[in-house]
């Protein structure tokens, strides 16, 4: 159905923008979460990037698809940490302090995140626009009828 | 030809065909915008359609299956999905213009309902000729 298969497509968008937001928001939350340096049963936060991906109709034997679009929207295939190294701070009198004194913070740089964050947020206004727009054709279809 | 199958409505239906189709399309490239690698899709039918309507006129007789009828039959006419891997818009291979997208989505919505309210109108003009009154 081509209608609600548009419904679908923004919706997938939707959901992983949102996805996508809440790492943001869960990288800006975490920005404090020390470790201490050089001690792998206490590391610090890691940094949460996601990666996005097209999502293709699965077509089965005998299942045409109409004009040869296969397009299904987009999903997050998978969630990596950041591996750049943590940002080491003096600080001695810190509970996570090594043995010279340093505090081992995640590397996030919060300008990158609030412009991630704003990315995601236009990202979603874009996909509810479309979304929208689905609603209006799929109405006035409706109106052929009366 | 029957009066439900005359060039007109056969024409804005597949123009509400091709409509929906391509929303389809722009919606899963809006959706995708922030995939890397990603290539956007385009619909093409406008052009395919006018192509038919030219080339209607010189049509030949068929009096069998097998024969030619020279130009598009206009039922014939059918949206075509391409995909466009020459571009990209950013570094990470991405070529979906957002702008551009979100115009012809707005274009896109308005040529639907001007192809509703055009079918909607013809129906109504043939349940006049049936009942005699609107």
């Amino acid at each position: 159905m081509s209608i609600f298969d548009s419904f679908a497509i923004s919706a997938s968008a939707l959901t992983a923008e949102r996805l996508r937001l809440d790492l943001i928001s869960n990288n800006i939350a975490n920005i404090n979460s020390t470790g201490r340096p050089n001690d792998p049963a206490q590391e610090p936060y890691r940094r949460k990037v996601p990666v996005f991906a097209q999502m293709l109709k699965r077509v089965q034997a005998g299942d045409g698809v109409r004009y040869g679009f296969r397009g299904a929207g987009v999903k997050m295939a998978a969630v990596l940490e950041d591996n750049s190294p943590p940002r080491l701070v003096h600080d001695p009198d810190h509970p996570h302090a090594g043995e010279r004194g340093f505090v081992a913070y995640p590397d996030i740089n919060i300008v990158r995140e609030m412009v991630d964050a704003m990315t995601a947020t236009r990202a979603y206004e874009a996909n509810v626009t479309a979304l929208n727009a689905a609603k209006d054709i799929a109405l006035q279809a409706l109106e052929i009828g009366r | 030809m029957g009066i439900f199958s005359d060039a007109a409505i056969t024409g804005l239906k597949k123009g509400l065909d091709a409509a929906g189709l391509r929303h389809r399309v722009m919606a899963d490239n809006i959706a995708n915008v922030n995939t890397p690698r990603f290539k956007k899709s385009t619909v093409v039918f406008e052009s395919l359609l006018q192509k038919a309507l030219d080339e209607a006129p010189v049509r030949m007789a068929v009096a069998d299956y097998r024969h030619f009828g020279g130009g598009t039959d206009l039922a014939g006419v059918r949206p075509v999905v391409m995909r466009s891997k020459a571009t990209s818009m950013r570094t990470d291979g991405n070529n979906v213009d957002i702008d551009q997208e979100m115009a012809a989505l707005a274009v896109n919505t308005i040529r639907y309902r001007a192809l509703s309210t055009d079918l909607r109108e013809h129906y109504a003009l043939l349940s006049l000729a049936i009942t005699g009154r609107g």
